[in-house]
């Protein structure tokens, strides 16, 4: 071997065989490979592995990932994770859960969650976190499939139901999906700017409480925006900022809701 | 933020490395999902450190380590038919290499088979891998060569035996 030059180590083996060596180390490696027949073989039958093994399992990256490993929903279950021990407390503070600690042991955490629009807003701003984020799916129905839906989610929803026009505000409806809640089926519209804000519009049937509301504004972990009811219908309008349009963006849903 | 989009952009591949660990995909999504709850955890902390991927194979490769052993023995590295075809597809391969190869990786001990997969199919430096499976270089080298020798020795065993028995 020539003075000077570095023996061929069993790494540059590996290294040429994984195509990681400069131009010179590698023509090094030839060389020493053209007077090392033995060495030759063993190294063809790596690369031969190493092509097989990449053809085997290269497409395993291509499969759809499902939503379980979706990070939006991910980071959305684990902020809500993060605060629910704040709700109770908030709850115990107002006294929601002191006389009833009974009850609450017995029923869990839901009956924390204060019913009427303060649980639709809630899961409003869920349904928010969890998919406006979603730069793959974040509707269940393109705007475009929705016409051939809207029979069927009316059905569910058990009245008719039209997603508000917005473009009039300059949000474009992106399409919906359905959602479930502790109250039965929801319906959430997403909709968009020329600036890529999402705002979701949910609305479900109330059941017993609030089935008229006068608009509230909802703040939840970084979720804002309004909610109201009107004749059994509840509507939340939410974005995951606190946009100054909100109000202005609910108060139009409202009042296209009320003409109907 | 993206933080978050490099680690969505990841997911793909740490699936695929799970997969081939555990050999069931209810099992890999499970330590993925597990892997990338943890990562949420710490994301915060290192904003601006460069490639994400390193990182998140090591948290995964510790979760491994800790609790997937078990899965792995119940898994039992047994490739079935239809399990193989149903979990791993690969339209460019032909079926039966496909086939071996699982076989033949089947046979490499959990080490081995670590190393040879984060290099040739994860794609990783060898200093990254010593890193995410918590070895010294030159064990991770060792092991290259050895995964590599025997899973050549493997396939070429199996194209051949046929061959020498027809005489």
């Amino acid at each position: 071997m020539t003075a000077g030059v570095k023996p061929i180590s069993e790494e540059d083996l590996h290294a040429y065989v994984d195509g990681r060596l400069n131009a010179e180390r590698q023509r090094s490696v030839e060389a020493y490979l053209e007077t090392h027949p033995d060495v030759m073989a063993r190294i063809r039958g790596w690369q031969t592995t190493r092509e097989m093994l990449q053809r085997t399992l290269g497409a395993a990256a291509e499969e759809p990932v499902p939503p379980a490993l979706n990070i939006a929903h991910l980071a959305a279950a684990r902020s809500r994770r993060r605060l629910a021990p704040m709700r109770v407390a908030a709850a115990l503070v107002l006294g929601f859960g002191l006389g009833a600690a009974g009850g609450w042991m017995a029923h869990g955490p839901s009956v924390t969650a204060s019913s009427g629009i303060a649980a639709l807003a809630m899961q409003a701003a869920d349904a928010q976190r969890a998919f406006a984020g979603d730069h793959v799916h974040p509707v269940e129905f393109r705007a475009a499939e929705l016409p051939g839906v809207l029979g069927w989610m009316g059905d569910r929803l058990g009245r008719p139901v039209t997603p508000p026009d917005l473009t009039g505000a300059g949000y474009r409806l992106m399409g919906g999906r359905m959602l479930a809640t502790p109250e039965g089926v929801a319906c959430l519209f997403m909709y968009d700017d020329d600036h890529g804000t999402r705002i979701s519009v949910v609305m479900r049937p109330m059941r017993e409480r609030d089935l008229t509301a006068p608009m509230r504004p909802v703040n939840d972990a970084g979720t804002f925006g309004f909610a109201w009811a009107r004749d059994g219908l509840g509507v939340s309008v939410v974005a995951s900022k606190q946009l100054p349009a909100l109000h202005d963006l609910s108060n139009r849903v409202r009042d296209e809701m009320r003409q109907l | 933020m993206a933080e978050l989009t490099s680690l969505e952009a990841a997911v793909p591949s740490l699936r695929r490395y799970a997969l081939a660990l555990l050999r069931d995909r209810s099992d890999a999504d499970d330590l993925v999902q597990d892997c990338l709850l943890r990562a949420l955890d710490k994301i915060d902390t290192r904003v601006g450190e460069g490639d994400i991927r390193p990182w998140l194979f090591t948290i995964m490769h510790n979760l491994f380590i800790s609790r997937g052993r078990r899965l792995t023995r119940r898994a039992a590295w047994l490739v079935h038919d239809n399990d193989a075809e149903g979990s791993v597809p690969a339209p460019q391969s032909s079926h039966l290499e496909m086939q071996d190869m699982l076989r033949g990786l089947a046979t490499l001990p959990e080490d081995q088979r670590q190393v040879i997969l984060l290099v040739t199919v994860e794609g990783f430096s060898y200093a990254e891998v010593a890193r995410i499976v918590g070895a010294p270089i030159g064990t991770v080298m060792s092991r290259l060569s050895r995964a590599r020798d025997r899973l050549n020795a493997f396939i070429e065993g199996r194209a051949r035996p046929v061959l020498r028995r027809v005489k």
